[in-house]
């Protein structure tokens, strides 16, 4: 195990944990509800992890990607049923960050968000195509670091440690009505939904498999995610803080991502919003990337393309065209003129819908002894993994419901 | 009787059906005050104060036309602060919250 290397992925995964789903619902979340919150963050942080260790150790050992997986698994019909759900709402989580980071360029320069939003979905296609593999993500995730400036803007902010420290115990927050109490359900779905996205898997055990990983990597791939998500995730959880110190009382419930940058500003001043502005930027692009790659992982790995950005673009053609059309796709979406929050919320609900379709077949390989050997899920990861499961079952049946009797989050 | 439930709340009108765009209003409203409020003590760049008018005044502006019933007092304060510049004053745009915010609170608890 290379330190280095290692320390990099950790950096990677901390910076490219925030989307701009988690922008915007750790934000919105803070605002309505204060702390209560954040133990359903700590709560869905520890479920991704789960599954993304898992699906790195299955790529590491059995050398297999969810989606090759899942077709076996499933059967044909229900699993090409996963992979158009899966399909859609990756497009409309790409579109969701397209529009994103189209939006967070034009806080920072001004210029027209439809044409920002044109040029950067070359300029993240040109990256793409330019850039090897392992640092597309790293460096989408390094840059994302400078979102850091948010934690620590909550700190200058003095804010009660001891309502933050009790917001990770689970809690339903006492005296709240009927609808208050949906939209509390609401918002815990979409948080759930939001930290454990499908296409995080997706792209997190193909891109094990670009790098080549192997027996040896396995403890990379679980100080990776045990360490990176899980430092990541306090940054959402700073978002959230800062948002009920800050927001809250004066009747603010953020609706665009540009309002999480003035946690940064009223501290800090003109250099933490800028700070806070870029650090949003790259880890929005990197979701973008990682959305655009994922979804084209999972149709080549379906339907058995020769697949995968170490390969030069011209040696997997129809991998390469895919990953292509699905990024014009999702800017097509955005030049509708389409809001970016209904297209994240959209993002959230599909998501949630095809969860359960998602960590089901992973589960049952890296629980099969002959396929992973000593290497298959133990007791803790087992019990961790099952129990995951239900939660992600409940939240798809809960979410549509919730969705339209609270109007989205809005009472 | 789940989907018959699902309509209803999607497609009832009046005061109740409104209360999501009168948040939505006092939200904007509030922020907006937040921002003027940075920004003249320079801790915002123009950029970014310019921006986030346009965007805070589209939101004002979809909300105000989503109104079932626009010619109400809710409609008529949500236009007057839509009528405010993009620089009033912080106290002004929260007088208008704090208007918007007693009607959504008499509403919630009708």
């Amino acid at each position: 195990m290379n330190p280095l290397e290692l320390t990099l992925g950790i950096m990677t995964a901390v910076g490219g944990f925030v989307d701009i789903s988690e922008l915007v619902f750790a934000a919105k979340a803070g605002s309505t509800f204060g702390y209560a919150l954040i133990w359903v963050f700590a709560f869905a942080t520890i479920g991704i992890i789960v599954f993304s260790e898992m699906s790195g150790r299955v790529a590491a050992v059995a050398k297999q990607p969810v989606f090759n997986l899942m077709r076996h698994r499933l059967g044909l019909k229900l699993g090409l049923v996963t992979l158009i759900a899966s399909v859609i709402s990756s497009l409309i989580t790409c579109a969701a960050e397209v529009g994103g980071v189209a939006l967070i360029l034009n806080y920072l320069t001004g210029a027209p968000y439809l044409i920002l939003a044109v040029g950067l979905t070359v300029a993240l296609i040109a990256s793409i195509w330019v850039i090897p593999f392992e640092w597309i993500e790293r460096s989408y995730g390094l840059l994302g670091l400078f979102m850091v400036v948010i934690a620590a803007a909550l700190v200058a902010i003095h804010p009660p440690w001891h309502q933050i420290a009790s917001g990770f115990v689970p809690q339903v927050p006492k005296g709240l009505t009927t609808k208050e109490l949906l939209t509390f359900g609401y918002f815990a779905v979409a948080i759930v939904s939001a930290v454990m996205f499908p296409y995080e898997v997706y792209f997190y055990s193909s891109g094990g498999i670009e790098e080549g990983w192997s027996i040896k990597d396995l403890l990379t791939n679980r100080l990776t995610s045990i360490v990176g998500m899980g430092l990541g995730s306090l940054l959402a959880i700073s978002i959230l803080a800062s948002s009920a110190q800050l927001f809250g009382p004066t009747n603010i419930d953020p609706e665009i991502p540009g309002t999480a940058a003035l946690q940064a500003a009223i501290p800090f001043g003109k250099w933490g919003l800028i700070l806070a502005l870029l650090g949003m930027f790259f880890a929005v692009a990197g979701a973008a990337v990682e959305t655009c790659l994922a979804n084209a992982y999972s149709i080549a790995q379906f339907f058995g393309w020769k697949w995968g950005r170490h390969k030069k673009p011209w040696e997997a053609p129809r991998f390469t065209i895919t990953w292509i059309a699905l990024f014009i796709a999702a800017l097509a979406i955005v030049l509708t003129g389409v809001d970016v929050m209904t297209l994240v919320e959209f993002a959230i609900l599909f998501s949630i819908l095809v969860l359960p379709l998602t960590y089901l077949p992973l589960l049952l390989l890296a629980g099969d002894r002959k396929f992973m050997g000593q290497y298959a899920n133990g007791a803790i990861a087992k019990v961790l993994g099952w129990f995951y499961f239900a939660v992600v079952g409940c939240a798809a049946i809960a979410a549509l419901p919730l969705y339209f009797l609270t109007s989205g989050g809005n009472g | 009787m789940g989907i018959c439930i699902l309509c209803l709340a999607a497609c009832s009108s009046g005061p109740s059906a409104d209360l999501q765009y009168i948040k939505q209003a006092r939200s904007i409203g509030a922020e907006w005050a937040l921002i003027n409020e940075q920004a003249e003590t320079h801790q915002l760049t123009a950029t970014y104060v310019a921006s986030m008018h346009q965007w805070l005044h589209d939101g004002l502006t979809t909300a105000a036309q989503s109104l079932s019933e626009p010619d109400s007092a809710y409609g008529h304060e949500i236009q007057a602060l839509l009528a405010e510049p993009a620089d009033a004053a912080p106290e002004t745009l929260r007088g208008h919250v704090n208007k918007l915010k007693r009607i959504e609170d008499q509403l919630e608890s009708a």
